[in-house]
């Protein structure tokens, strides 16, 4: 494996688990542990008690917990920054003149900036829902980003590997039907979280089971468009995985895990609707679905692979 | 390949284990201290009701200090305690009330018409008014706020009373973030005595 390779991956694995980190702030309800941006009241290191807090701010405001949950979500913001500072580095040295790989990286590293932009302008906004769910949204695209420019370059060093698997043409659409869904879903359940705390705010003595009821057809259109995605990855995996001739391995694995983790996305959904709003599975709600977003642009890369190889 | 799942599977639940720890440790965060009981007080409403520190008994209060001639931060504060009113309208056991330290100039009319520019209209924001000493000495002593140079003196903090007339916390109220702790910690209030 190549040193890009190696930090695609790096900056890959690292902004996944930022995008656990970021969920956490929010479930947590820490996003306003530090009022101010980028230090924590005025403090590079966060107060760790009350008289560590300089003058000017309303001692109300701190709640250590929160703070320090914000501040880990800003501190590994800048180490996964960092990550895919040098991998577009890389990029620049192994990849100059292969556009498809290099353009993917220095995106998503323009991306990376406007995310940390984007942090100041939650805090200054104190936590606009619009900027939270385009927070999350750009974040989900550095991660596509960066996994099709990991597995281009796999595929320019190794351009066989997808040389014997045959997989119906025109599927194209397809793969970005699935992806447009996907990301539609996760604004709409963004909305559903903001939603229940627009009506909370009116509402502050009503249990969350009786406002997730309150929000009617959001939550149905949510809940359709999921088993929309269950029958289009239902029918990619029966065109890639039974209607193609020799699937990678890569590809059958790819194609079935999505179909499974989007099964769990299902159950964890109910879940949440019938049982009660639990945090901890909001949270992992959250985190698959950008998983299954990764994956299918493992599983579009593959088969695009495959196409060009029988051009 | 297995080996690569396993890895993946104990890192995911190492996450989730993380995590839930993370969120219990936030939610038990937002405890709300005990400062003081509210000291007796018995003062007049625009409405030349009267009102006393047992008005404050079995409801959460948030109370300001202010003066309806104020051009500096009062405004602010009027225009943050009108968007409590407003957004906890549907809230029976929430009430608001201000205190003026301008009782030369802000009589029981003066703050009428003051509530009644303010879109009040209802007994969930009232408005106090008594002697000049009184008032010193519910906020200097009562309340543990600077007193001295009233009106123009006077603390921009909303304070949390509970329903136990209890002090619990304080909050500056010309700050946009602070408002947003001090709902959080409002609807928590509100939903305990609920229970």
């Amino acid at each position: 494996m190549n040193t890009f390779r190696i930090f695609s991956f790096i900056s890959t694995g690292l902004t996944f688990i930022l995008i656990f980190v970021g969920g956490l702030v929010r479930v947590a309800g820490a996003g306003m542990g530090c009022p101010d941006w980028p230090k924590c009241f005025d403090r590079w290191i966060p107060p760790i008690s009350l008289e560590q807090l300089p003058d000017h701010i309303d001692p109300a405001k701190f709640n250590i917990v929160l703070a320090w949950i914000e501040y880990s979500n800003r501190l590994f913001g800048a180490v996964v920054g960092l990550a895919i500072t040098i991998t577009s580095y890389l990029v620049l040295k192994y990849y100059n003149d292969i556009p498809r790989i290099k353009w993917p990286v220095l995106i998503a590293f323009f991306l990376t900036l406007v995310e940390g932009w984007l942090g100041s302008v939650l805090v200054d906004t104190v936590l606009n829902p619009f900027t939270i769910t385009l927070h999350l949204i750009l974040a989900l695209i550095i991660v596509m980003l960066l996994i099709f420019a990991a597995q281009e370059s796999y595929y320019y060093e190794n351009p066989n590997s997808e040389s014997k698997s045959q997989y119906p043409q025109g599927l194209k659409w397809m793969f970005g039907l699935l992806a447009g869904t996907l990301l539609i879903e996760v604004i709409l359940g963004t909305e559903i979280r903001g939603g229940l705390e627009m009506i909370r705010k009116d509402n502050p003595i009503v249990d969350s089971q009786f406002l997730i009821n309150m929000l009617g057809p959001f939550k149905y259109i949510h809940s359709i468009l999921g088993f929309f995605m269950t029958g289009l990855s239902g029918y990619l995996w029966y065109c890639l995985v039974r209607k193609s001739k020799h699937p990678s391995k890569m590809m059958t694995q790819t194609s079935s895990l999505i179909l499974g983790l989007i099964f769990i996305q299902i159950f964890m959904g109910e879940l949440l609707v019938f049982l009660d709003v639990i945090q901890l599975i909001q949270l992992f709600h959250m985190w698959v679905a950008s998983w299954i977003i990764g994956l299918v642009m493992v599983q579009y890369s593959a088969w695009n692979q495959s196409q060009l190889c029988h051009e | 390949m297995n080996k690569i799942i396993i890895y993946i599977t104990l890192a995911v639940f190492l996450l989730g284990l993380g995590a839930s720890w993370v969120i219990q440790k936030a939610n038990s965060s937002y405890d709300i201290p005990l400062v003081k009981s509210v000291p007796v007080f018995e003062f007049k409403t625009q409405d030349k009701i009267l009102f006393s520190n047992k008005d404050l008994m079995g409801k959460i209060t948030v109370l300001d200090f202010m003066f309806t001639l104020c051009a500096g931060p009062c405004p602010v504060m009027t225009n943050n305690m009108t968007l409590l009113y407003r957004d906890y309208e549907n809230v029976d056991n929430a009430q608001f009330v201000s205190i003026t330290v301008d009782p030369s100039n802000d009589n029981e009319d003066v703050l009428k018409q003051y509530s009644i520019a303010n879109g009040v209209n209802d007994n969930r924001w009232q408005f106090l008014t008594s002697d000049i000493d009184s008032i010193k000495k519910l906020k200097r002593d009562g309340f543990m706020l600077y007193a001295d140079e009233l009106p123009q003196g006077h603390a921009i903090k909303f304070i949390l009373i509970d329903q136990n007339g209890k002090i619990r916390k304080y909050y500056d109220g010309t700050d946009k973030a602070s408002m947003a702790v001090l709902r959080n910690d409002l609807n928590k209030l509100i939903k305990e005595i609920n229970k």
